[in-house]
């Protein structure tokens, strides 16, 4: 099962394919992905979050790592029994015009490709398109209207694919019978994580696709701007919220525990 | 017939002590200068000539050598000229002069004694070193008066000077106006109080007055970045009379001081652009190195907008003052060393084209291009900032209203309470703690310890960056008047750590 998308995907992309391929990896699915900045990365790292199996498909040799700066990823990759794997000897520098050919391979590898948030151009487009030829399903998951992000996306659901929602309409299509785990219309019966007493009102007003910032919720709840900074990095420690350059979003990792 | 007089010349805020010897002895016509005299202080054998004639004096027709002892020291500049001439003057008359006593100035060729730099630094050092009175050029007495335990005597002319000396007409000793109490600048350009919104930057910018802790704010074009760090001045307490006087020692090498009155209390403000030099932001220069910006920001706010179009190599070199508060610089002419005990604020965009993160305008950058913006700003130089905010643009209907929040006064007030704290407590700003007396002065309860180690766990936080967080904290609990650090004070801290937040 292959996820992938924007190399600069929004808090919401991000958390989707994370949770995706979280849940897809506990119902043992093999999640691949491309090991690149944005949806690639969340997807790996949902897989390996739920202890699941994942294989990045590399644009450039398999001793080097490109973005430098996920080779902690890679390693956490192959300790947890996933793969690095491309199709270029050893010592290939990374090079556009070797990212198509890598995202057909991995097309070619996965029984689907779920594309989460694709700009107009996006290569997770060609990786959709490699997929038709190959007669392999290819999926969709829908975002806002309002975002340039959604433009691909909506593109191929209006053009047939399949619309995602989550992981099981994944595994439906794939034929499997399994039943799934979360179901994010319904209300979550718990966040997973025990939150001390006190800290949980600043939770109900954070959104899991739009980030907010201290300021902003220091306003609404009527609390001093250092109070809410201190208790929103209490619950990062704790993992309940993830913080982004612009503001913090309800962290969605923790379906782990809800599962 | 002998005669002697001592001065000083500058090593940049070194005083070295110079005894100028002048000799008069028979033999063929002829003025000799000795002692390792650069170009500027051999030419000043034609203006001491001309001005000993013209003051109505007379210059000695026979074989005269001025020798300017230690030899091996390099002499540069034009405040030996005085010494000289007063020196011939005393040798002539076969006098000496008072002790303990030093003279420095610039002669004209009409015999008035003109301006030179860097007086305030000479005074300050020359009276440690058991000097009890100067004189120097008139213009320049008021400077010089701002030293407790230093007569000054003013001098005009050359003339003046030796009639005094000669006990014909006395000068009488400069009587400074005192130095003012410290004024309230009262008002400021920009007032906290204009602020729109901004509760976050607001509330980093107050722990960073309070704590002299470095700040950097990030965010989309016009959001106010800007607007915020130079409101910075506005809650800072005024400078105290050491840090007065270095701030002034500044000022004065760089000749900056020369007729302004008592001491300047405000905090210096810099704001230098993007394009400045190593030289300009650093220090440097022909000869010895002449103080650069972030001297001149010494006790104050040294503001970087834009900082990642700043050149690399700049960036670079503010890493040993960040750490230090001092910067040395080497030139072939000597190594000096100022002072650079700044707080630094920074500002920059999250990308090349300043929208990504924006809750309307999107980005039109590329990954990579985001990527290697963001990567001018090396991590050790991030490492050394304690406070990473960022800001967002306003609402435009809420800029158009009556801004809410609070004016500059009573932030000041709570920023100078809290430093007062710091300095009763540890004789320094929270930012200049040690490692060992944080742990002495700043104990963490074990709620408090356990947050500040998960969060360095999870963010691989390097060693600078617990403490920096550490001390942020401390000035956190110092704003609340609080002797313990508690958890919220760490966990307030580590939420102005945006640098730990990998992509």
């Amino acid at each position: 099962m292959a996820i992938v998308g924007s190399r600069r995907p929004s808090p919401y992309g991000e958390a989707v394919a994370e949770q995706l391929a979280a849940d897809l990896a506990r119902a043992g699915v093999i999640v691949i992905s491309g090991l690149a900045l944005g949806i690639d990365a969340a997807a790996h790292r949902g897989a390996l979050v739920a202890g699941g199996v994942t294989v990045a498909v590399m644009g450039t040799g398999v001793d080097i790592v490109y973005p430098a700066a996920h080779s902690r990823l890679a390693e956490e990759i192959l300790a947890a029994g996933g793969a690095l794997v491309s199709q270029f000897p050893d010592g290939t520098a990374p090079r556009r015009h070797n990212f198509p050919a890598r995202n057909w391979t991995m097309a070619a590898l996965s029984d689907a490709v779920v594309v989460v948030e694709a700009a107009e151009r996006s290569g997770a487009l060609i990786t959709a398109e490699a997929a038709l030829d190959l007669h392999k399903e290819v999926m969709a998951v829908p975002g806002s209207v309002f975002s340039p992000l959604s433009v691909g996306t909506h593109c191929l659901i209006r053009d047939g694919a399949a619309l995602v929602q989550n992981a099981r309409d994944v595994l439906a299509a794939l034929g499997a019978t399994q039943e799934v785990l979360d179901d994010p219309l319904a209300p979550p019966p718990s966040l997973g994580v025990s939150l001390p007493r006190g800290r949980d009102g600043i939770l109900s007003h954070l959104s899991d696709v739009l980030a907010l910032n201290a300021a902003e919720i220091a306003r609404k709840l009527q609390l001093p701007v250092s109070e809410v900074l201190g208790r929103l990095t209490a619950l990062e420690l704790d993992g309940a919220v993830r913080r982004h350059e612009d503001g913090y979003v309800r962290a969605l990792r923790n379906g782990q525990k809800r599962a | 017939m002998f005669g002697s007089v001592q001065s000083c010349l500058l090593v940049g805020f070194d005083v070295r002590t110079v005894e100028v010897q002048a000799d008069i002895a028979h033999g063929e016509v002829k003025f000799f200068l000795v002692g390792l005299a650069a170009t500027s202080v051999k030419e000043a054998r034609e203006r001491v000539r001309s001005a000993i004639k013209n003051s109505g004096l007379e210059f000695p027709g026979q074989r005269l050598t001025v020798n300017l002892a230690p030899a091996e020291l390099r002499k540069e500049g034009s405040a030996l000229d005085l010494p000289i001439a007063v020196a011939i003057a005393l040798a002539r008359a076969g006098k000496r002069p008072p002790p303990h006593t030093a003279f420095m100035g610039e002669l004209a060729l009409d015999g008035s004694v003109r301006h030179v730099d860097g007086i305030l630094v000479a005074a300050r050092g020359l009276r440690m070193l058991g000097f009890e009175r100067l004189f120097v050029p008139a213009a320049d007495a008021a400077e010089a008066s701002l030293v407790d335990g230093l007569a000054v005597t003013p001098c005009a002319t050359l003339k003046g000077v030796v009639d005094h000396l000669l006990g014909i007409a006395a000068i009488e000793p400069y009587v400074s106006g005192g130095s003012e109490a410290m004024s309230d600048p009262g008002l400021w350009e920009h007032d906290l109080a204009e602020v729109h919104g901004q509760e976050e930057g607001r509330r980093a910018l107050e722990i960073a007055a309070a704590g002299g802790h470095h700040l950097l704010l990030s965010g989309p074009p016009g959001a106010g970045k800007t607007m915020l760090a130079r409101c910075l001045p506005g809650i800072l307490p005024p400078l105290e009379l050491d840090e007065a006087l270095e701030v002034a020692q500044v000022r004065s090498l760089l000749g900056e001081l020369q007729g302004r009155g008592p001491l300047d209390w405000t905090r210096p403000f810099r704001a230098p652009h993007h394009g400045v030099s190593m030289a300009g932001l650093i220090g440097g220069g022909s000869g010895l190195a002449q103080p650069g910006e972030i001297s001149r920001a010494h006790h104050g706010v040294l503001f970087l907008d834009e900082l990642a179009e700043f050149q690399a190599p700049v960036l670079q070199a503010l890493r040993q003052p960040l750490e230090t508060g001092r910067v040395a610089i080497t030139r072939s002419a000597g190594s000096v060393s100022y002072p650079a005990r700044f707080t630094l604020v920074a500002a920059t965009n999250p990308c090349p084209c300043g929208w990504a993160g924006d809750s309307i305008r999107s980005c039109r950058c590329t990954p990579g291009g985001i990527d290697s913006y963001q990567r001018r700003l090396s991590g050790p130089l991030l490492d050394r900032i304690d406070l990473k905010v960022g800001v967002r643009r306003v609402k435009l209907e809420t800029l158009a209203s009556e801004p809410t929040g609070e004016g500059s006064a009573p932030v000041r007030a709570r920023v100078v309470a809290a430093r007062r704290r710091q300095l009763d407590r540890q004789d320094c700003l929270n930012c200049q703690l040690k490692p060992a007396r944080l742990r002495k002065l700043a104990g963490l309860e074990p709620a408090s310890r356990r947050a500040l180690e998960r969060w360095s766990e999870q963010k691989g936080l390097t060693a600078r960056g617990f403490h920096r967080a550490w001390r942020v904290a401390r000035t956190a609990a110092d704003l609340e008047g609080s002797d313990h650090i508690g958890e919220n004070h760490i966990l307030e801290a580590l939420g102005y750590r945006l640098q730990d937040i990998a992509a």
